[in-house]
């Protein structure tokens, strides 16, 4: 079975190709590409069609396309849901939804034998994280406060590897409750699109219209 | 007919998510509508007074699949059929924006089609080039909806030349805080419409601000009616809504009117083409007949954000070959 993922939950973006003989083509951002200004709608095009060539899979002989739902950056999640839900529209495909918290766990942690704390920049002061043991989901993913987040890890007992912008931006809060955080520069803080390709692989395909981002929180509009 | 660099056979799948309406169409390239589905989402962004961006981008989300194959069902055609996708890429709300472009060049990737990134504001300007009797330049376009309001100069209908423009408000705005202050719905305009009616647009005499030669301003006029209601106490405003809607719509209308004829003969210009949700209004529809050229006044669907209008200035437009707009981006303002 041949996979396209892509994932735009972070201000990096991330395509790959996983093709029916394993071979992964991946469009895999720097980390630095995490604090630069998102440019998701000039850079995700591109990068599918670059990874698509690449693997020399023409669309008609993809078996689905996945992507990373969020939590995340809202705009860029819709840019990458408008792009996906259109590309397997106009492909005849079902789409695979894929958490982006539990596709950036799978980098986290390879040996599967720490507590995994993926931890994407929420904004506005706040987190998106969720937590993995191997395949098992400690914590569903959920918004907090940096400081909430590192209060109910201590409350847990754990001392989890944790990745991701938002363990970056909020290293110090973390830290201090035992949270144990990579260099900024490494690459476990991107989300790779092959790990949404992983996870896909297994997930159930649904039809492009019904899949939507995880946004874990409401506008902020009020009603008059 | 045959226009510009756009001029081709072929089927257009039009895509427009500017504001808060969810659009897809299906145009040809002689300008015949083969849909023209909208999807609106003004209920939902009544209850905040206004659109809220991050709601309608939302929305906008949810609905852009089925409204584009609503679109291409109501045309009785499939993607395969399609030759050019065309897409808003500004002016507008951003995030609304993105939705529709991402959608749009993601469709035309698959099959190496060719895309035109639309000016929204084109699409109003051009959208009586659409239909059964089409209008040819030169002419001027009166476009007046709820963020934008201008006049411009169309002598080749792939472009225009604004001549005059609001400075503050747009009119619709101007419908919307007025209706608000009202105590009416969002959408502002047809309800002050229905409203007026039932009213004397004579009883107040709001101002008609006329800034600069051809250009507009409303932002004084609201304040007025702010004023009005003020001067007369709850119960009499009450009482007199219809006549202060009638008066305040009527300054509008007005406003539009006089720049409009004022326009037409410092361009020296024999037909008017009106666009915009305003141009829904029914006084101001029943005023420019009175101007003494031909008017061309498009069916509602086509003076409120669609994508029709999208596609048919897409016509005239030199498209975009694959893959040149892979990393096309949205753009809240157009230069």
């Amino acid at each position: 079975m041949s996979l396209l993922g892509l994932d735009t939950s972070t201000a990096a973006v991330a395509a790959c190709v996983l093709r029916d003989d394993g071979e992964a083509f991946e469009f895999s951002p720097e980390p630095v590409a995490l604090r630069r200004r998102p440019a998701h709608a000039t850079e995700l095009m591109p990068a599918v069609v670059g990874v698509m060539e690449r693997s020399g899979v023409a669309w008609r002989e993809l078996d689905a396309i996945a992507v990373g739902v969020g939590p995340g950056s809202f705009t860029g999640l819709r840019i990458g849901l408008a792009t996906a839900r259109a590309l397997a529209v106009a492909n005849g495909l079902r789409l695979r939804p894929v958490s982006s918290l539990g596709a950036l766990a799978q980098g986290i942690d390879p040996s599967g034998t720490a507590v995994a704390l993926p931890v994407i920049d929420a904004k506005r002061g706040e987190v998106f994280a969720a937590a993995y043991e191997g395949e098992r989901v400690l914590w569903a993913p959920f918004a907090a406060r940096p400081k909430g987040l590192a209060e109910r890890v201590r409350k847990a007992g754990l001392a989890p590897l944790a990745a991701g912008d938002g363990s970056i931006r909020f290293r110090g809060v973390l830290e201090a409750a035992g949270i144990r955080i990579p260099p900024d520069e490494s690459g476990a803080h991107v989300v790779r699109a092959l790990h949404v390709c992983r996870l896909a692989a297994t997930a159930p395909g649904e039809p492009p219209e019904a899949v939507l981002p995880e946004y874990l929180r409401a506008p902020d509009a009020q009603p008059r | 007919m045959a226009y510009g660099p756009g001029t081709r056979d072929g089927v257009i799948l039009a895509v427009e998510t500017s504001c808060d309406d969810t659009c897809a169409a299906v145009v040809t390239a002689g300008g015949e509508i083969r849909s023209n589905v909208i999807a609106s989402q003004g209920l939902l962004h009544s209850r905040y007074g206004g659109v809220v961006p991050e709601i309608a981008s939302r929305h906008h989300l949810e609905l852009v699949d089925a409204v584009t194959a609503d679109a291409l069902e109501a045309a009785g055609t499939g993607l395969e059929e399609i030759d050019t996708v065309a897409v808003t890429r500004g002016p507008g709300l951003i995030g609304a924006l993105l939705v529709g472009l991402s959608s749009a060049k993601a469709l035309a990737a698959v099959r190496r089609l060719p895309l035109v990134p639309v000016d929204h504001l084109h699409g109003h300007v051009v959208a009586s080039t659409l239909g059964p009797e089409p209008i040819e330049p030169p002419y001027l376009a009166l476009v007046a909806s709820g963020g934008h309001t201008f006049l411009a100069r169309v002598d080749v209908p792939e472009s225009y030349t604004v001549v005059g423009q609001t400075l503050d408000d747009a009119a619709g705005e101007a419908f919307d805080k007025g209706a608000r202050l009202l105590g009416l719905g969002y959408p502002g305009g047809p309800a002050i419409d229905r409203l007026a009616e039932k009213g004397d647009p004579e009883v107040f005499d709001f101002p008609r601000s006329a800034p600069g030669e051809l250009d507009f301003s409303f932002s004084g006029l609201k304040t007025a009616l702010l004023y009005a209601i003020r001067d007369l106490g709850e119960g009499e405003a009450d009482r007199r809504r219809p006549d202060l809607a009638a008066s305040y719509q009527r300054a509008i209308v007005d406003a539009l009117v006089s720049r409009t004829r004022a326009a037409l003969e410092r361009e020296g210009l024999r037909r008017l083409a009106i666009g915009g949700g305003v141009a829904a209004n029914s006084e101001l529809r029943a005023a420019v007949q009175a101007l003494g050229v031909p008017v061309w006044v498009p069916p509602l669907e086509l003076c409120t954000d669609n994508a029709a209008m999208i596609g048919g200035a897409a016509r005239f437009l030199r498209p975009l070959p694959y893959p040149d707009y892979l990393s096309l981006d949205a753009a809240a303002r157009i230069s």
